[in-house]
Formats: C-alpha cells, sequence, structure tokens
C-alpha cells in the first residue's frame, strides 16, 4: 500500500470519529431547553448571599461585576419568573434606541442545587415572544425569514441569481431561432 | 409536439392543438393573478416571494407547452428576462440599502423600521418585508422561466438536428 493511501485512510478514520464525537453533542430534535432553542450556559457562580437580593428584585453587585468582567451586556432589572428562576432585562440606553427601542429579555438565572447558573436566551425566545408586536405581521414565517434573517433571505436569493447567470452563461440558447441554422 | 414536425414549412411551428391553447390562454392570466396574491398574502398566511415567484414562473412553463418555444418565446423577450433577474435582487438590496439612507446611518442594513414612510415603527417594517418580498418574486420567477426556456429552447434545436 503506498504511503498516501495510508494518510487517506487514517484521515477518514480521524474525520469520522470526530463527526460521532459532534454528533453525540447535538441536543436532541425539538428539545425545547436545548441551546438553540431556549438558553445557553454562560457560567456558574455561589448562591451565597445572592438569593436575597434577588429575591427582593435587586441585581447583586458581585453577579453584576462578573458579567461585566466577561465582557457581556450589563442588566438593568431583574423580574422573578418561578421559584429559583429570574429573568434580567437589558433597558437600551439613548444611543441604542435605534438598534433596540424596547428593553430586551437577555439572561435567565437558574439555581441548581447550591449554584446559581447564568444563562443566556438565544435569539428565538424574542422572535417567538415579542415578534408579531414588533412586526405588526401574524406569520411567525414570514417575520423570521424576511425581518430577522433578512441577511439570510438575500443569500438566498442571491443564491437563485447565481444559477439564473450560470443557465444564461452556459445553456444561452435562446438568442439564436433554429430556424437560422 | 408530433404535429410540430408536419408543418416545419411554416415560418413559426404551432403544436395545433385549439383546445390546450384556449385553455390556457385563458387560465395563464389567473395563474398569475393567484401568483401575486401569494407574494402578497406571504405577510398574514402562508405564501411569499419563493413561492410566488415559482408559481408565476409555472405561467411561462405553461404557455410554453400550449404555444410552442419559439412563440412563447416571443412574449416573454430574453432581453426583460435578463433584466428582471438582477432587478429583484437589486430592490431587496435597495431596500436595505435605503434603511441606511433614510436615518442617515444611525440603522443597520435592512432595518426596515426607518424606511421613510407615513406610519408607525412596527407598520414600517411590516411593510419594508412586503417590498423585499416582491423583489424575491421577482428574481424567482425570471430565473425559473429562464432556466425553463433556454432547457426547451436546446431540445427544440436538437429535434431539428435530426
Amino acid at each position: 500500500m503506498k504511503l498516501i493511501s495510508i494518510s487517506a485512510l487514517l484521515f477518514v478514520i480521524v474525520l469520522g470519529a470526530l463527526f460521532i464525537y459532534v454528533a453525540e453533542d447535538i441536543p436532541d430534535f425539538g428539545d425545547p431547553y436545548s441551546a438553540p432553542n431556549c438558553c445557553i450556559k454562560l457560567f456558574d457562580v455561589n448562591a451565597a448571599g445572592l438569593m436575597d437580593d434577588l429575591n427582593q428584585g435587586v441585581i447583586p453587585e458581585s453577579l453584576a461585576d462578573k458579567i461585566e468582567k466577561r465582557g457581556l451586556p450589563l442588566p438593568l432589572r431583574v423580574e422573578s419568573i418561578e421559584e429559583g428562576k429570574w429573568d434580567f432585562f437589558l433597558v437600551p440606553e439613548e444611543k441604542q434606541q435605534a438598534f433596540y427601542p424596547k428593553e430586551q429579555k437577555y439572561y435567565l438565572i437558574k439555581k441548581e442545587g447550591d449554584k446559581l447558573g447564568v444563562y443566556r436566551y438565544s435569539l428565538v425566545i424574542r422572535w417567538i415572544e415579542e415578534g408579531k408586536e414588533e412586526t405588526e405581521v401574524p406569520n411567525m414565517v414570514t417575520y423570521g425569514l424576511a425581518d430577522y434573517r433578512g441577511y439570510d433571505t438575500l443569500g438566498e436569493t442571491s443564491v437563485i441569481f447565481t444559477a439564473g447567470v450560470s443557465v444564461l452563461l452556459l445553456l444561452r440558447r435562446r438568442g439564436k431561432r433554429p430556424e437560422a441554422k | 409536439m408530433n404535429t410540430e414536425k408536419s408543418e416545419t414549412g411554416e415560418g413559426k411551428k404551432r403544436s395545433g392543438d385549439v383546445i390546450v391553447e384556449t385553455v390556457s390562454r385563458v387560465m395563464v392570466p389567473f395563474i398569475q393573478l393567484f401568483a401575486l396574491y401569494v407574494i402578497m398574502h406571504g405577510s398574514s398566511g402562508p405564501g411569499g416571494g419563493f413561492q410566488g415567484g415559482v408559481i408565476f414562473g409555472a405561467s411561462f412553463v405553461l404557455l410554453v407547452i400550449a404555444f410552442g418555444i419559439v412563440n412563447a418565446g416571443d412574449r416573454f423577450p430574453e432581453a426583460v428576462n435578463t433584466a428582471l433577474f438582477s432587478t429583484g435582487v437589486y430592490i431587496y438590496a435597495g431596500v436595505g440599502l435605503l434603511c441606511i439612507i433614510c436615518s442617515f446611518g444611525a440603522a443597520q442594513y435592512l432595518n426596515y423600521g426607518f424606511l421613510s414612510l407615513p406610519v408607525h415603527f412596527e407598520e414600517r417594517r411590516a411593510l419594508g418585508m412586503d417590498f423585499i418580498e416582491i423583489g424575491v418574486g421577482i428574481t424567482v420567477m425570471a430565473v425559473i422561466a429562464e432556466i425553463f426556456f433556454n432547457l426547451a429552447w436546446k431540445k427544440e434545436e436538437d429535434e431539428g438536428e435530426e
């Protein structure tokens, strides 16, 4: 066997093992609490001393510091969902009103044993919960496709345009009449 | 298509079937109207630019089947078709650029809320979506027609050589 065949075989085996490893990490189909569907975990903090502040509707300073240290936007308002779960909201500044006119649900704080897990909501939550109010369009698919994912649809349109141009360049027959041949 | 070969003496080939020609002549405007309905209805029900564009393209496919490629091709000239499929992308990208221009650089590309329309923020987003759906529909329609016309023309050319 040649050297190149062996190295190609090894490459394929490593790639296959990598794919299997990645596939193990994909969340179950339709799992409402998976990272792309709900929220992604950022970090853990020790719950001691923070619970009272959270229950009173105040953001604990040590938690805000930890969020700021990681370069994430600072939350300005807290709201309790149920026992052991809180939402943190971002209130837009004057300068950012153009991009996010309303306050935005951003972090989810969940009590896990004696620790607090800090999660960040994915875009889908905002899309599902506030899309109709934000765009006045009742069809969730349309405002997702044309507004929240406008760049994506622009790319799709460009792909179709490219297909048309390719056909025009490679298979063009319309200009020549069959009779003229 | 067999009848075409017997009438090759004429300048333009015709399929010659009265029923097919009449039915398709009646149906094509309704198909096109339905395609426009699907495009404009995309924001409040099922539909949208891609689906409506394909239906519009299908009406030209029906024309080609009924009248033959030469006659149908004259109804939808190549120059118009070629211009249309870049027009659709230009409309889409242009609406995105207009958002930046209308807000003097404050908003992002494709942030429809900043188009200069006399309605409030949320309705502008809905209208911006309608504009880009029209652009998508034009592109899809022109590309479907382009691909089908070119393939059909090649078929006819090959048959002529036999």
